[in-house]
């Protein structure tokens, strides 16, 4: 088992490698003035760019420059960001909160509705529910996130009032400014910070501003996960074992959850990285729409602004994401199917 | 009253996309107690879908239309038999495991491979004898077994008791939810796996203890048929249904699993159902032998009663095709193929391939008759 | 019974398969609609600039958004462009972004994948460790990179789209060709001396080619939409530009209406969104009826 997870972390450390050598490509493709761009971490070295292309020898052959880069990057140096006005590092942990809350608790809603309806139409295969999911589905996977997103805000906040976009209402956010003293900032993340400081207003205004976000990436990803879960379950229904069982006498609700489902789990944990990705960019959509100021937000917002040291960033950043996920993947598999833990 | 198992002018049919294809056509069988019989024919002849409407685990397309089966398995009153076409699902599952078993063909594919094979036996017993084990644990309790706190014998004694009273108690319920305290049958699941290993055991596997704990793919094709066998034998059943159990394995291996069914049989199980396609083992192990032909019986008969003296056309073909040791010249066959069941021919579904068909068998389906004490054909050559 | 050829007989059994769905039947209805509408696009919408037709036309310059009237049937968004003519030539659009980026994306996927899937070893490796290192990034997110690389426009955008694109097509090229790869036949060719090009070619590539049709039908309607986001983030095509997307953007300001009707610019979004949905739909049905029609699992019931 140790060697099976050493061998997955070489094996992706490679992949993060790889990414960085296709973002340093595409650097690459640029003039040297807005090579140099990268590098700035302060408005005052921006006007000096003729001197920092000498710096940093853009008519050196590929490997040094890569090598150059890679270096910054290890020190943690990206650049700047004009969206954010201060150095992409530290915009970073700006971003990274808002952007971490929408996904915690967009998780478990995907998670626990994609398992249950795809369970529950893989079993009767062909009935009303199964024909209402796959309708879902397909749906869900031809919508625009924006627009299914504008949809949402449309209705529910233009009609109606009920959810706001935003992270915070004016009355919140005002309070926040006014009283430093009363509201530490713990964690960046609202409604976990509103409880930690006793101040239930706050961290209830923070849900309330994320109902509509969480349900617009539930929604678009449930699509997904929903169907693979019925694939598997419908597969896994025919198989040898299910009638070894149903021989046994074990109830059809048994061997749907203790047996079918266990295996139909597997190919689910597969496209864990898929759904992990779509989760990603379904967020890219949804903070512009909802104008929370997450990372998607910050993505957009410097794509619209040509602000190259920014995306390659993220994209680095979504690497390492990936690439965590993966191994978490990789050590789920393990503990699901006895099969792999001999490795 | 010997009779264990009798079946009555069964139909099955399949609904696909080709059409409707029968099965299964108004098939009669009577399984006595204490024997070994034998339900031979070629591959979709129908003897899987026959044992599979027994117990009852056709899944759509296919739907049982038609027909009585009726299982005399009361150990008060031998004549009293319940028709299992008219019982209910939840009839059936307690049926299916307990008192009649089935095992399969594939063992490599029988076993759920992320699931451990002790918690798969152990899944019988937990299914069919909770009842029985949850009086022998609580009797256990209360004569002061197992080294447990007072305060906690207490609260178990209760649990069992309680479970034991009604099925669905509300209290029950309750404390299932709580997160330690659910795991008050921590009990029962050590008394079946008691069982689970006793019954490993009688199997002659060696080293029990481990087998419980491992996985399928840990174990080879024959050792995973036993494991499949165990799981059919736990709960003692009356009647196993073998279906094609032997033909994936390798000769040798094939004929220790046989030799393991016979002795089981001799003092766990009462009759079992042989389905096969290989001659050879009808002769060696069964008493009684059936021989069918696409979806209808063709003859019944003791094995040395049908060996020697077959009277069905196609029995007497299939008994010819057999490759004979003295043989010198060509071996013989059957002219033409199976039938489609989709269109099947009319009348008998075997006139077009045989060497002795008449008009009457082009029009009408015979039926089986008795031609002799315990020897039936359903061939109209003996009206 | 009659025999008919066994090819013609799983042909007319696999047009079943697709057409027992009736979602399939809606999927091709709605994508003969679609096709019928960009043909004949220029006698729908007469276009006003005949040296450039995708550039709508603008009565005016005021930035409110007018309901459908007999002059504008759709209505007109912000800027005063006309909306009907935009969805009728975005069609146009939509279908030159879905089959260009599927073109380019399956040339480089499916050569990718037949190289690496048949000659294996090293080849095999280098390749699919960088098509790994292009799956660790989401696909928009890489196209946006892409497309920021390179500048605005709607052409950038279609080569960004496809330059991710292909990524899928090896790895399901690789994993079919793996599976034929060793099949009696092929090696029954290879005894006889046939070249390893010809193989590829005669026996592998036609067995193989159905699954990566499959994904290519179901990925057509990303495609459309990454690049409506991306239009609607104003990476693409320069404003006033028949497309999809670029009208939800300029509807962007008049989402909500005034107070007492909060719907009063429905069509703005309405139309172009509707648009885009079921074009998307449309793609999606029919890749979800092939891949129910050749995944062997399901095929007979």
């Amino acid at each position: 088992m140790r060697t099976y997870i050493l061998r997955r972390l070489f094996f992706l450390t490679f992949v993060l490698l790889g990414v960085s050598v296709i973002m340093f490509s595409l650097l690459m493709t640029f003039s040297p003035e807005r090579r140099a761009m990268v590098y700035v971490t302060t408005p005052q070295q921006a006007k000096d760019i003729p001197s920092l292309i000498k710096r940093y020898g853009f008519d050196q052959p590929f490997y040094k420059q890569y090598g150059r880069w890679a270096k910054e990057v290890a020190s943690g140096n990206f650049g700047y960001s004009l969206v954010a006005s201060r150095p992409v590092s530290e915009a970073f942990w700006i971003y990274f909160p808002v952007s971490l809350e929408l996904a915690l608790y967009a998780a478990p809603c995907i998670i626990i509705f994609g398992i249950w309806m795809g369970t529950r139409a893989g079993r009767h295969r062909n009935s009303g529910f199964d024909h209402f999911s796959r309708v879902f589905s397909i749906i869900g996977w031809s919508l625009p996130t924006f627009l299914f997103a504008l949809v949402l805000l449309m209705v529910f906040y233009g009609y109606t009032n009920w959810f706001p976009p935003g992270i915070l209402s004016d009355e919140s956010s005002l309070y926040i400014i006014e009283h430093p003293e009363k509201f530490v900032r713990y964690t960046g993340l609202y409604s976990i910070d509103g409880i930690l400081n006793g101040n239930l207003s706050i961290a209830l205004d923070s849900l309330r501003h994320l109902v509509l976000p969480v349900i617009t990436l539930t929604v678009v990803v449930c699509a997904i996960l929903m169907r693979v879960m019925r694939s598997g379950m419908i597969e896994e229904m025919s198989k040898d074992y299910v009638t070894t069982a149903r021989a046994k006498g074990v109830d059809e609700n048994t061997i749907l959850i203790k047996h079918a489902r266990r295996n139909a789990l597997i190919p689910v944990i597969t496209v864990a990285g898929t759904l992990v990705a779509l989760l990603m960019e379904g967020s890219v959509a949804v903070e512009i729409i909802f104008n929370r100021q997450g990372i998607g937000w910050w993505l957009a917002t410097s794509a619209i602004q040509l602000d190259m040291p920014v995306l390659m960033a993220i994209c680095l950043f979504m690497g390492v994401v990936f690439v965590s996920v993966n191994l978490i993947v990789d050590i789920l598999y393990a503990v699901i199917d006895p099969r792999i833990r001999l490795d | 009253m010997n009779k264990l198992l009798e079946i009555k002018d069964l139909v099955t049919n399949f609904y696909t996309y080709e059409g409707v294809v029968k099965a299964i056509n108004q098939v009669s069988l009577e399984i006595e107690k204490d024997i070994v019989f034998g339900l031979v024919g070629e591959s979709g002849c129908g003897k899987s879908v026959t044992a599979r409407s027994v117990m009852r685990i056709i899944q759509p397309p296919g739907v049982i239309e038609g027909g009585e089966i009726h299982f005399y398995n009361d150990k008060n009153d031998g004549e009293k038999s319940v028709d299992l076409l008219q019982q209910d699902e939840q009839f059936m599952q307690k049926l299916r495991g307990s008192s009649i078993s089935m095992i399969f063909q594939e063992p490599n594919l029988a076993l759920n491979p992320v699931l451990s094979i002790g918690y798969q036996i152990a899944e019988s017993f937990l299914f069919h004898q909770k009842q029985n084990m949850s009086q022998a644990v609580l009797k256990d309790l209360q004569n002061n077994e197992y080294r447990i706190l007072p305060l906690l014998r207490g609260f178990l004694i209760w649990c069992y008791a309680k479970s034991l009273e009604a099925d669905k108690s509300g209290s029950l319920n309750l404390i299932n939810k709580i997160p330690l305290l659910k795991n008050w049958d921590y009990l029962l699941h050590a008394e079946a796996k008691k069982r689970s290993l006793v019954i490993l055991e009688k199997l002659g596997i060696a080293n029990v203890e481990r087998i419980f704990d491992a996985y399928p793919h840990n174990l080879s094709g024959g050792m995973k048929q036993r494991i499949v066998i165990a799981l059919a034998l736990a709960c003692h059943p009356v009647l196993l249904i073998a279906d094609e159990a032997t033909s994936n394995l390798d000769v040798t291996v094939q004929a220790q699993i046989l030799e393991l069914l016979i002795e089981l049989k001799k003092d766990t199980i009462s009759s079992i159902i042989l389905i096969t396609h290989d001659l050879g083992i009808v002769a060696e192990t069964c008493d009684r032998a059936g021989v069918m032909y696409a979806g209808n019986v063709c003859e019944v008969a003791d094995v040395n009663e049908l060996f020697n003296n077959p009277r069905h056309p196609y029995t007497k073909a299939l008994l010819n095709s057999v490759p004979k040791f003295t043989q010198k010249d060509k071996l013989e066959t059957i002219p033409g193929f199976v039938p489609n069941l989709v269109t099947p021919p009319s009348g008998c579904r075997f006139h077009p391939r045989c060497p002795e068909c008449f008009d009457l068998c082009k029009t009408r389906t015979p039926v089986l008759q008795d031609i002799k004490q315990r020897h039936q054909v359903a061939c109209h050559l003996y009206d | 019974m009659a025999t008919q050829h066994p090819a013609l007989k799983e042909f007319k059994y696999t047009l079943h398969r697709i057409f027992k769905n009736p979602t399939a039947i809606l999927g091709f209805t709605l994508l003969l609609f679609f096709i019928t509408v960009a043909v004949m696009a220029p006698y729908l919408a007469p276009p006003k600039y005949e040296h450039n037709p995708y550039k709508v036309p603008h009565t005016g310059f005021s930035s409110i958004p007018q309901p459908p009237s007999a002059e504008h049937p759709f209505g007109t968004t912000s800027g005063q462009y006309d909306i009907y003519y935009a969805a009728v030539w975005g069609t146009r659009t939509s279908f030159k972004i879905g089959l260009f980026v599927v073109s380019i994306a399956l040339l480089i996927g499916v050569t990718l994948g037949t190289i690496a899937g048949y000659y294996g070893g090293l080849v095999d490796e280098a390749i699919m460790r960088c098509v790994d290192a292009f799956y660790a990034i989401p696909f928009l997110v890489l196209a946006m990179t892409i497309v920021v690389a390179f500048g605005r426009g709607l052409d950038v955008i279609m080569i960004a789209i496809a330059s991710v694109a292909w990524r899928n097509y090896v790895r399901v090229m690789r994993a079919s060709i793996l599976t034929i790869r060793d099949l009696d036949y092929v090696n029954a060719a290879k005894l006889m001396g046939v070249s390893d090009f010809r193989i590829m070619i005669r026996h592998i590539l036609p067995n193989s080619i159905f699954p990566v049709m499959v994904v290519a039908s179901m990925e057509i309607g990303a495609y459309v939409l990454i690049a409506a986001f991306l239009a609607f983030l104003g990476l693409g095509a320069p404003r006033g530009y028949a497309d999809w997307g670029q009208m939800i953007a300029l509807a962007r300001n008049y989402i909500v209406g005034p107070p007492d009707d909060p719907f009063l610019y429905w069509y703005t979004i309405a139309i172009p969104g509707g648009c885009i949905v079921l074009f998307v739909l449309a793609w999606n049905l029919i890749g979800d009826a092939l891949r129910d029609a050749f995944d062997p699992k399901l095929r007979r019931e």
